[in-house]
């Protein structure tokens, strides 16, 4: 109990990693919702893939002199523009090719995985220095997250959750039936363009933050979770992101208290959760 | 009845890309008639209402809306296209109707519910409202589609294959709700479907997709045609 009210309290040393969980906690399990529904969750694990790869790059850029912005220093901006461009060509790449239905979806991801992940380590052998600090920040660092980091989560994070909720009747109608959007007149792909745009955003950023494990986890556990026990749209968006914000406080206090690293903690424990949701479904079922 | 054409295809070709599947189309639809587009498996009637709905624009040649204003076009697409992941109730498929009027950031409205519920009774499903989408059955289904398409309040409706896969029974009661809310809310109806039997008695204009070419006729010649396709070849 003392540990939780340490927790809770303003002048909590780890603050900003514990606010950081919840804000990915809240929103990834919005834009994960569409990984689910487009059945495209492999492409949740190849994305943030690509992201690290992107990271990397932009490190060993960065300690051979290059820069993408000469006035701004700071190699963490370096860093999440690299993982921003990475990701959303790749988004792209793979939508397009998707649209045309050239060739199967999972040898695609499937490549795109590998090879994300092979230069990802060889960008980071690459770097003559700081290769500790590089994969340091690839497994995500949820402990050390600065104010201005936080801050930027919380403005990018909210500004895309409030997007999601605002034209989310659009989202929604575009993944699930393209003939019926066009036939009243949306422009499928425009919104298509902005829900990738959005995925592409969560994913770098979440990345940077939180590392590719964190964010793989909350973007796709908590709306798997959640679609087996809701019925109708409204409750599925809004139990998926529950249980992200549940776990992520969870987890949060079960690793300060343990002394256990975040990550991985947050994700084991929605493991346990959609696990416990299974079991209780199906004695619900049993009952009946 | 109105003599107002309200879709006329003027030597339109079809297909998607440089692959056309169809060409020489012409044929025009008067407000509020009943029209059945037959025609056997892959000869192209799913591309030929995409194509009226522009979903995929025309090859070759143009297609005219009356009154210079595209009509409000309700849709019913086949039901195996519908991805059974989605948590929806039978009554949220029904609102996505309402979608094409509705701003972002407002609430569904109370208008909007309403018309909803009146589309749900006009179907017969108004009990069934709160059941999971990818529960019900196919009949059931395809009610709920159709009170979807009439949510949009459409001048014109199109149904592609709304029968097949259904059983005897459900079928007859699809093609009795049709008949019912062509009559009912003066709608102008076209229906694919690729089965003569399926085709009312009572539909006087029949657009027959035959060996590539577009033929208009009834449903006896229809029938004449289909016939002549069934005599073996005595070479």
């Amino acid at each position: 109990m003392e540990q939780l009210l340490e927790i809770l309290s303003p002048h909590f040393l780890l603050r900003n990693a514990f606010y950081a969980g919840l804000i990915v906690g809240f929103v990834c399990p919005q834009v994960g919702i569409f990984f689910v529904l487009r059945r495209m969750i492999l492409m949740g694990i190849a994305l943030p893939q690509v992201s690290n790869a992107g990271v990397a790059f932009a490190f060993l850029l960065h300690t051979l002199g290059w820069h993408f912005f000469r006035h701004i220093e700071s190699e963490k901006v370096m860093a999440l523009t690299g993982s921003v461009f990475f990701t959303l060509i790749t988004i792209f790449v793979l939508a397009i090719l998707e649209r045309r239905r050239k060739g199967f979806t999972e040898n695609r991801i499937g490549f795109t995985y590998a090879i994300a992940g092979a230069a990802a380590i060889l960008f980071v052998s690459w770097n003559p220095y700081g290769k500790s600090e590089v994969l340091s920040m690839l497994t995500g660092e949820i402990i050390s997250i600065p104010d201005i980091y936080l801050w930027s989560m919380f403005a990018i994070y909210g500004s895309i959750f409030i997007v999601l909720i605002g034209f989310h009747r659009n989202f929604i109608l575009v993944s699930y039936d393209i003939d019926m959007a066009t036939t009243i007149g949306k422009k499928v792909v425009l919104w298509d363009i902005m829900l990738y745009l959005i995925i592409g955003i969560i994913i770098s950023f979440g990345v940077m933050t939180v590392g590719p494990l964190v964010i793989f986890g909350f973007l796709l556990i908590p709306p798997v979770a959640a679609r087996m026990i809701t019925r109708g749209i409204p409750l599925f968006c809004i139990v998926s992101s529950t249980v992200g914000i549940v776990a992520s406080f969870v987890g949060f206090y079960i690793s300060y208290r343990f002394d256990l690293p975040t990550g991985p903690t947050d994700v084991a424990l929605l493991c346990v959760i959609l696990v416990l949701l299974y079991l209780g479904k199906m004695l619900f079922r049993f009952k009946r | 009845m109105n003599t107002e054409n309200c879709i006329t295809l003027k030597g339109v070709a079809i297909g998607y890309g440089r692959n056309t599947i169809l060409s020489d189309i012409n044929f025009s639809l008067k407000s509020g008639e009943f029209v059945v587009l037959f025609g056997p498996n892959g000869c192209g009637k799913t591309t030929l209402f995409k194509t009226i709905l522009r979903i995929i624009p025309p090859i070759q040649g143009s297609i005219l809306y009356g009154n210079e204003n595209v009509p409000r076009f309700g849709y019913v697409p086949q039901r195996k296209h519908l991805d059974e992941i989605y948590p929806f109730t039978a009554e949220e498929v029904v609102l996505m109707g309402t979608f094409g009027q509705r701003k972002p950031f407002c609430p569904t409205s109370k208008i909007d519910r309403l018309l909803v519920e009146q589309c749900l009774k006009d179907v017969g499903m108004l009990e069934l409202r709160k059941n999971f989408f990818s529960e019900l059955s196919g009949g059931q289904k395809q009610r709920i589609l159709i009170a979807r398409a009439l949510a949009t309040r459409p001048n014109v409706l199109l149904l592609d294959e709304p029968i097949t896969g259904l059983d005897i029974l459900a079928q007859k009661k699809i093609i009795e709700l049709i008949s019912v809310l062509h009559r009912k809310h003066q709608l102008t109806i076209m229906m694919i479907t690729h089965e003569v039997h399926y085709i009312p008695s009572w539909v006087k204009k029949i657009i027959h997709i035959h060996h590539y070419k577009v033929v208009l006729g009834s449903l006896e010649e229809i029938i004449a045609l289909s016939r002549i396709d069934e005599v073996p070849n005595q070479e």
